[in-house]
């Protein structure tokens, strides 16, 4: 079973994320905060998290450090509500495998996702 | 003329008009008196002369008479004497006063008066008959009619033919025998007199008024004038007027003051000009950096406002791209329990394009700000630095100076905005320029460096001018502090590039050796990872 991880603040988009991803296949967990994530990985292992970048907690770019940092072989897409050029680089830089720009397409966010686990 | 009476206390003309007047005045009459008394001794002294010869006359007339003692020949002849005009009396006395014969027929066996000067003009004392030494012989007197008459006595002495004569009348030892006394009127030499007074009054009048008169011109051309025109100059200057150029072409004192006025008021004009020009020139400097200090505070506002602008747009984006991120999943979710075409599914069609729509909105409003506010980017030093050598070399403030440059290897790499970058090195190689009067060398190096462990990019640019004063070191990156003339400075340059440098995370430094040159160190945080 190919497990991913979504770590956003917020309820609703955490939701639509399982009810468009579990159909597909996926084992969907969530995490409402960046803490929350890490010890969700620390538990068991995701193939993919979605993360975002903005939340209160945690910023999502320390998350992103902390993931490749001691889970190296787990995929980060970014999935964001506003981005610059240069957050898009930074967080390629770190390692982040892909960047997604909300709103998205359901579709669209179930064709990166695939493409995240076929990359491995 | 008319200023030369009006008040004299308030006229220096006057004043010494007056006092040469009184002067005049007073020596005129002393000369006057003086000549009036001279002229009457010297009338005196003629009619003493000629009633001296009058006696002797009567003397001479009478002494045949007297001789043979006819008396009545002696009365006769001093009668008919009598009658010549001014002769106003003739007498005949002894020497004891007794009156032998009179002119006047009355005045015969009378006595003189002992008080008149028929006694007192021989003796002092009348009872002790000593004599005068000066026996005085004439004396003019006024008679009761106010008529001024001259007295004379002449003696008549002893002789052989007296005391040998037939009559024996006088003994031969008698000294005097008696005395000739005439009264003439000296009326017609009074009058004469009171002419000629008259006369030398008139004469010292019209000379005073004359003398007065031309004292007044002369001290009006040459004082009154003059000193009114400089008066006036003064009041043309106190009104403002430093135009004004005293009209006086003598060479003395006050021609010189008037001289030295015109000159001064002509400094003062160059003056007054000389400060109107600056306070133009002032002005007009106030109102270049006036503008200066507007277009840079309208730049920042600008910078300012698309920066909160930019900050807005990613708050909205952040906060509206969740719940569309809702919408649009959601609605997708929807959609797929419809068939294909169905009402159900064309009307989420209509909300997922709605909220994309929205979306975009928010996107554009991003890209608007951020591509209006000037962007960080990764930029090589050493390129730019060549750029702006390269747009610099053609210029003919630099045909004269020499580069020596010195590039690191390779790119050195900083985060920064290629024209801001460019203004700080333009701003650097001027103020070189500047310094050396645009003639000699200016060193250009970069290098990496480390500052406290962290990865730096420092350029140097280094000039063979006239160096920095150690007062002028803590002021240098003030704005509007330049050592440049008026036309070349404007104190800005080095203010502005210090703050974009500062902005960029880095720092300027300089090292100067007066006399010799200055280096301005311009050093930038390394792009990429941090050591």
């Amino acid at each position: 079973m190919k497990k991913i991880l979504v770590i956003d603040d917020e309820e609703i988009i955490r939701k639509s994320f399982q009810k468009i991803l579990t159909p597909e296949g996926f084992e969907v967990k969530l995490a409402s905060s960046g803490h929350e994530g890490i010890s969700s990985l620390q538990k068991e292992s995701f193939g993919v998290v979605l993360l975002d970048l903005k939340m209160p907690d945690m910023d999502g770019m320390d998350v992103l450090k902390e993931i490749k940092e001691n889970w190296p072989e787990t995929k980060v897409i970014i999935v964001t509500g506003y981005s610059t050029p240069e957050a898009k680089e930074e967080a390629l830089r770190l390692g982040a495998s892909d960047h997604i720009d909300k709103p998205f397409i359901p579709d669209i966010l179930t064709e990166r996702v695939r493409k995240a686990f076929n990359n491995d | 003329m008319k200023n030369l009476f009006r008040n004299p206390k308030e006229s220096i003309a006057a004043k010494l008009i007056i006092a040469t007047g009184l002067l005049i005045v007073i020596l005129s009459l002393i000369f006057w008196y003086a000549i009036f008394l001279k002229q009457q001794k010297d009338v005196m002294s003629i009619a003493v002369e000629y009633g001296n010869s009058f006696t002797d006359f009567i003397k001479r007339s009478t002494r045949h008479s007297m001789l043979s003692l006819h008396t009545s020949t002696i009365q006769k002849t001093l009668e008919d004497i009598d009658t010549a005009e001014g002769v106003e009396r003739i007498r005949i006395y002894s020497h004891t006063g007794s009156i032998f014969y009179s002119s006047n027929k009355k005045d015969v066996g009378n006595s003189v008066n002992k008080a008149s000067i028929a006694c007192t003009g021989c003796h002092d004392n009348i009872r002790s008959p000593g004599l005068l030494p000066e026996p005085k012989k004439w004396e003019v007197y006024k008679s009761a009619e106010g008529v001024t008459s001259l007295k004379l006595i002449d003696t008549i002495g002893n002789e052989p033919s007296c005391y040998t004569a037939a009559c024996h009348v006088h003994p031969e030892n008698q000294k005097i025998l008696g005395f000739v006394e005439a009264d003439i009127s000296l009326a017609l030499l009074d009058k004469t007199l009171f002419r000629q007074g008259l006369a030398l009054t008139a004469y010292v009048l019209i000379f005073v008024v004359a003398i007065s008169l031309f004292l007044g011109i002369i001290n009006y051309k040459i004082v009154t004038h003059p000193v009114n025109e400089l008066a006036k100059g003064m009041e043309e200057v106190a009104k403002g007027d430093l135009g004004y150029s005293a009209k006086i072409n003598s060479v003395d004192e006050i021609g010189m003051l008037a001289k030295r006025f015109n000159a001064m008021l002509k400094d003062l004009k160059a003056a007054k000009d000389q400060r109107i020009l600056w306070t133009e020139t002032l002005e007009k400097e106030i109102a270049k950096k006036t503008e200066e200090i507007q277009r840079t505070q309208a730049g920042l506002m600008q910078t300012e406002k698309l920066a909160s602008l930019g900050r807005m747009s990613a708050g909205i984006a952040h906060e509206i791209n969740n719940p569309l991120t809702g919408v649009v999943t959601y609605a997708h979710l929807l959609k797929k329990r419809f068939p294909e075409g169905s009402p159900e599914a064309e009307d989420l069609d209509v909300i997922i394009e709605q909220a994309e729509r929205c979306s975009k909105i928010i996107k554009n409003l991003q890209t608007f700000a951020r591509a209006s506010a000037p962007e960080k980017e990764e930029i090589d030093v050493n390129r730019i630095l060549q750029q702006t050598l390269s747009m610099i070399r053609n210029q003919e403030k630099f045909h004269n100076i020499k580069f020596i440059t010195s590039f690191e290897k390779g790119e050195l790499r900083i985060l920064g905005v290629t024209n801001q970058l460019q203004q700080v090195f333009l701003n650097m190689l001027i103020n070189a320029s500047d310094a050396m009067h645009e003639k000699g060398s200016v060193t250009v190096a970069t290098r990496r460096i480390n500052e406290k462990g962290d990865p730096f990019v420092e350029i140097e640019f280094t000039d063979t001018g006239v160096g920095i004063k150690e007062t002028d070191l803590p002021k240098l990156f003030e704005p509007f502090f330049t050592t440049k003339p008026q036309d070349k400075g404007t104190g800005l340059g080095l203010s502005v590039s210090h703050g974009i440098i500062k902005h960029l995370g880095g720092q300027i430094k300089v090292r100067s050796r007066p006399g010799k040159g200055a280096s301005f160190f311009v050093m930038l945080p390394a792009a990429g990872e941090k050591a």
